[in-house]
């Protein structure tokens, strides 16, 4: 199903949601297909004495599930054109998220896109925002 | 409260600091990274489509350069961290990414040897609402090939907190 430009450029079109867990295999993946072997990221002692509960996920990641989100969205001939985004909570392993927002009005001809990267539990309901953030998009 | 940051740290504002990767990233790069964060797309893994919507090759997921280490060809530190960093370590304290902010301006192809500046574009020092010494640290990177097209930036604010402090 394609995307019509005009009615998402107008804003108040939802972005279809990507849920995903994140456990420790994918974040150590993630380690190594970023070159960050952090110990942050795999290490439990070492996360325990600086008093996190488990591993802790690279908010990095929720900049990629951001990305992914609007370009399966909006199709290969969408390019992103800036994506910015701010952590609110870290993350810990296992956890389940959900990268979900909406279209905001733009003027230019641009799609521009409020995002959030939210904590869900066993419900799928929403504990915790990890991150929000923006991004304009422009056809190519 | 005195603050608990040293003075000469916003000296450092200005101060640069450049890698060259030794290498073409490599198509393989971009689907590993694709691969471990669940992403299907085959704008990164099949030339055919790629090249169908009008890529010269695969391109990149487009996040990737700003968040692999691949290009900065250090040895990893005491916390196995083998990336760019400006060294602002001080006991009693601790280092959190605040956020990015990326600028794409054309795509990262197998073949792109990336040049990266890191530059420290602010430091500030606030207090949070909850009354916590802050220090706000603003760096930038620009991801350029081997012909000095810039391909990306990316700016990343980093917060310095005292250990223990909840802001």
């Amino acid at each position: 199903m394609s995307v019509d430009w005009e009615v998402v450029a107008q804003g108040g079109t939802s972005v279809p949601p990507l849920r995903r867990v994140i456990d420790q295999a994918a974040m150590v993946a993630y380690a190594g297909a970023t070159w960050d072997w952090h110990r942050l990221h795999y290490d439990a002692d070492f996360v325990r004495q600086l008093g996190f509960s488990a591993t802790v996920v690279d908010g990095q990641v929720f900049g990629a599930l951001m990305a992914e989100c609007l370009q399966d969205w909006l199709g290969p001939h969408a390019w992103i054109r800036t994506l910015s985004f701010r952590f609110k909570k870290p993350v810990t392993a296992g956890a389940t998220v959900r990268c979900e927002g909406e279209s905001v009005s733009s003027d230019d001809g641009s799609i521009a896109v409020d995002l959030r990267i939210v904590v869900l539990d066993d419900s799928d309901e929403v504990t915790a925002t990890a991150a929000v953030g923006e991004a304009t998009v422009i056809r190519r | 409260m005195t603050s608990p940051f040293p003075a000469e740290f916003k000296d450092r504002v200005g101060e640069t600091r450049t890698y060259r990767a030794p290498e073409p990233i490599g198509a393989a790069a971009f689907r590993y990274f694709a691969l471990a964060v669940g992403d299907d797309n085959p704008l990164y893994r099949d030339e055919e489509f790629a090249t169908s919507v009008g890529y010269s090759s695969v391109i990149a997921p487009p996040t990737l350069v700003c968040e692999t280490n691949q290009y900065a060809d250090v040895a990893p530190n005491e916390f196995g961290y083998a990336g760019h960093d400006w060294g602002f370590h001080i006991p009693g304290t601790r280092l959190l990414r605040g956020g990015n902010a990326y600028e794409f301006f054309e795509p990262v192809t197998p073949s792109d040897v990336l040049t990266v500046t890191w530059t420290i574009a602010d430091i500030t020092e606030r207090t949070s609402s909850a009354g916590v010494p802050l220090l706000i640290i603003l760096s930038q990177a620009e991801y350029r090939n081997q012909d000095g097209k810039l391909l990306v930036r990316n700016q990343e604010t980093l917060i310095m907190q005292p250990v223990g402090s909840t802001s």
